[in-house]
């Protein structure tokens, strides 16, 4: 009887003080934008710990434009630029409850210059990306992420060449289309859960290197027909489909590559567990 | 005198000899970066303008605010908010130039009245100060000139602090024609590949060179940075200003105006220092003429009719000195006596006893003094309860230890002055023994007159080396009386335990007193008693 008083004691109070918490949310949207001048070569860190977070290139003669939607007692935006340094997104300010929240997710939606080189640092939690980096010229990305649904997409080629592009992935669905727009020379794909899709299409520039650690889940390789593919394979209780690869070896090769009629190949190294890695071929 | 200055500054910038001026067009200048702001209360707008200018307005919580400086209040909801909020609509959309122009051509909105209208007004002039460019340019029949200043302050502040410079501007820019755009207090870059036509004047900024300049370059209190792969077609003119890099090719030289200045600027100094040379030369005779006269002056350092009595003064004033400390010490060991005079005696008595005793404690107690301060200030912070008593242990513990230096050097005072009456030293026959306050002056003056015999010495010329060692005698006496002193007062505990006292033996005091066996004396007493009561018996 006293527990049952207690319980109904908690719950009128909860029943009260949730639309107080809830009111107590408040939402601030900031546009922030910085003209292009003498910049040379850019270092971009994008923060963006938990809503939609979308990234396109512009062509309207900003470094970068940034509308944000936040909720200003735990947030505050970060636009700081000094030197070639750029650092956008929002930091936490480790105040209020999240008792109630979640209702009305946080956006940031980013444009960033086309032809600025860039070197891009992308780090963001629990989001939902849609990120378009075509068109950008890239000449480095390093993307993390936690526990996300992120659509990277490379729909324009990279105008500059790029030394390695990183994905590091937590337990995400994680889709990156037109990889060959990247024109990197190494592209590391670190997976822990999740379902993750590699588009390998996309204008090849130059011969590269995959290597890509995947922990537990499913890796789809979309691989355009015409592309020379080596796919190494180590492992643990991986199950591999690989239509339209031939073994040799150690490792599976397609056809192009072994009739040496790639104009471009590229090299996968794959070391997976407890996953199952679907090798699809795109027209 | 504004009129003056502003004929001088236009002097200066060589303006003057353009020609016919046709057209003048004024510009907006660039916004760098751009921050729009909307929030539950609050509607802000941040601009980076270029040549480091900034502006923020704010609407907040009803007050309005220009670069953090209320300027006025507004009712939310109302139509000035309503105003602010669609000009900042408007501007999320729009970039740099639209932008700049699109907030400097807003104005007060026709609805607005009152209070609300000038507010606005604030606003309105707030953003068109900001944006406003002092980018002008001149165009005449044979020449263009491009003027640009990074702050709007900044011509102002040249004009009203640099005077002396405009001159140095002036010669800087004598002979220029042609184009050539002016700076003022902002930096430029010429990056490689770019190319300058005209002269470029740069005043109060740095100048970083990596492309071509098609004519002179003249940089007045600045820095000029020529890079590898450039080139100026004309001369280089430094006023004031200094070449940090000359990697690039310079046509028709290099000028350095200041070295003319510093021409001048050895001209004049060597000016300067004949004109000191002679004021020091003429200050030296002046002086050595007053030297040479006997002047009746109290000067140390000046000779003077009085100089033979300076000893006597300063031996006399000493000596008076210490007839009043000993005046005041003895009155504060009456003092004592008279209303602890037990407790003097307690600690004279322990003093005399043991004296050595005494003197080791008191030389512990003296070197514990400090540290015991301030441990005990430290541990009783620690506590709440403590911090009261710490703030009176602070002051009152140096107190109680002096207060216990001079009980138990007057004590030692009183000692010597009953020693001192038992002697047969002259002048010490006024001392009675058996009056403690006597016995403590008398005592004062023997502890102290070492003290005062130096300063009766030092009133004798040659003698300064008897009256230092006097006076080091005298230190020694009174640090061992304090020393004596201070341990018996911390071994009796200010005199409330006699343990270390000899305690006072009547028939001893007496014995000593009569020189002879106190029995002996009653012996012989008894036996001229019998002997003058025979006597009656036999009459």
């Amino acid at each position: 009887m006293t527990t049952m008083r207690r319980a109904l004691s908690v719950a009128v109070v909860a029943a009260v003080l949730a639309p107080t918490l809830l009111a107590a949310q408040s939402w601030r949207d900031v546009t922030m934008s910085r003209q292009i001048e003498d910049n040379r070569e850019v270092r971009v860190l994008v923060e963006y710990a938990a809503g939609h977070l979308t990234v396109r290139p512009t062509d309207e003669g900003v470094l970068y434009s940034m509308n944000l939607h936040y909720d200003e007692d735990r947030f505050e935006p970060v636009a700081d630029f000094s030197g070639d340094r750029l650092r956008l997104g929002v930091e936490s300010i480790g105040r209020g409850f999240n008792v109630g929240r979640g209702k009305q997710s946080g956006q940031l939606d980013l444009e960033l210059a086309r032809g600025i080189p860039m070197e891009l640092d992308l780090e963001f939690g629990a989001v939902r990306a849609d990120i378009d980096l075509g068109g950008l010229a890239l000449t480095e990305l390093d993307l993390s992420t936690g526990a996300s649904q992120s659509t990277i997409d490379i729909s324009e080629p990279n105008s500059a060449v790029m030394s390695a592009a990183s994905f590091e992935i937590g337990a995400a669905e994680f889709e990156v289309r037109h990889l060959g727009n990247l024109n990197a020379e190494l592209i590391e794909v670190d997976a822990g859960v999740g379902q993750v899709t590699l588009d390998f299409t996309g204008r090849w520039q130059r011969d590269a290197r995959v290597s890509i650690d995947m922990g537990l889940g499913a890796l789809d390789l979309r691989i355009p027909e015409g592309l020379g593919v080596r796919l190494s394979k180590d492992g643990f209780l991986v199950s591999l489909d690989s239509e339209g690869l031939v073994k040799r070896g150690g490792a599976y090769y397609s056809l192009d590559w072994l009739v040496d009629d790639a104009d471009r190949k590229i090299t996968i190294d794959l070391d997976a567990a407890f996953g199952s890695v679907v090798v699809e071929w795109v027209r | 005198m504004l009129k003056h200055l502003l004929r001088n500054a236009l002097t200066a910038f060589g303006l003057a000899f353009l020609v016919t001026t046709t057209a003048v067009e004024a510009q907006l200048r660039d916004v760098v970066s751009k921050e729009v702001a909307v929030g539950r209360s609050e509607a802000t707008l941040r601009l980076e303008l270029s040549g480091n200018g900034t502006l923020e307005i704010a609407f907040e919580d009803g007050v309005v605010l220009i670069d953090g400086t209320s300027v006025g209040i507004f009712e939310p909801g109302d139509e000035l908010e309503a105003a602010w909020w669609s000009l900042l609509g408007q501007a999320r959309s729009l970039e740099d130039g639209e932008l700049a122009l699109m907030l400097s051509d807003w104005s007060v909105p026709a609805e607005l009245a009152g209070e609300l209208a000038d507010l606005a007004q604030e606003v309105d002039r707030a953003l068109e100060d900001a944006l406003s460019s002092f980018d002008v340019t001149v165009r005449g029949d044979d020449a263009t000139v491009s003027m640009s200043i990074g702050d709007e302050g900044s011509l102002l502040q040249l004009l009203l602090n640099s005077t002396s410079r405009l001159g140095l501007m002036q010669r800087a820019l004598s002979g220029l024609g042609g184009d050539f755009a002016l700076h003022i207090d902002e930096d430029v870059d010429i990056p490689e590949g770019t190319a300058v036509d005209g002269t470029l004047v740069v005043i109060r900024g740095d100048v970083r060179i990596g492309g071509e300049v098609d004519g002179d370059v003249v940089v007045v209190d600045g820095t000029l940075e020529l890079l590898e792969g450039s080139r100026v077609r004309g001369a280089v003119r430094l006023a004031d200003a200094r070449l940090v890099r000359n990697l690039g090719t310079v046509d028709d030289g290099l000028l350095d105006l200041l070295d003319e200045e510093r021409v001048l600027e050895t001209e004049i100094r060597s000016e300067i220092r004949e004109e000191l040379q002679e004021e020091l030369r003429s200050q030296f005779r002046r002086e050595l003429r007053e030297a040479s006269r006997l002047e009746f002056s109290d000067d140390d350092d000046g000779f003077s009719l009085m100089a033979p009595f300076r000893s006597v003064f300063r031996g006399v004033g000493e000596l008076f000195k210490n007839l009043i400390s000993i005046l005041v010490l003895g009155l504060l060991g009456a003092g004592a006596v008279a209303f602890a005079g037990t407790k003097v005696d307690t600690i004279a008595e322990t003093a005399r006893s043991a004296p050595g005793r005494s003197a080791m404690v008191g030389l512990a107690g003296s070197l514990l003094l400090i540290p015991v301060w301030i441990l005990g200030a430290i541990a009783l912070s620690v506590s709440i309860i403590g911090i009261p008593v710490a703030v009176v242990w602070l002051p009152l513990f140096p107190l109680a230890a002096c207060a216990a230096g001079v009980m138990g050097y007057l004590a030692v005072a009183r000692n010597t002055g009953e020693w001192l009456a038992d002697s047969e030293y002259p002048w010490t026959g006024w001392i009675r023994k058996s009056n403690h306050i006597y016995t403590i002056f008398g005592g004062l003056f023997g502890l102290m007159f070492a003290y005062m015999a130096a300063n009766v010495v030092s009133i004798v010329p040659f003698l300064g080396f008897l009256a230092g060692m006097l006076i080091f005698a005298g230190s020694i006496v009174t640090f061992f009386a304090i020393q004596i002193g201070f341990g018996a007062v911390i071994l009796t505990r200010a005199g409330k335990r006699p343990e270390w006292s000899t305690p006072y033996d009547a028939d001893a005091a007496w014995e000593e007193a009569m020189e002879g066996d106190i029995e002996g004396v009653e012996a012989d007493v008894e036996g001229a008693t019998d002997e003058a009561q025979e006597n009656d018996d036999d009459a």
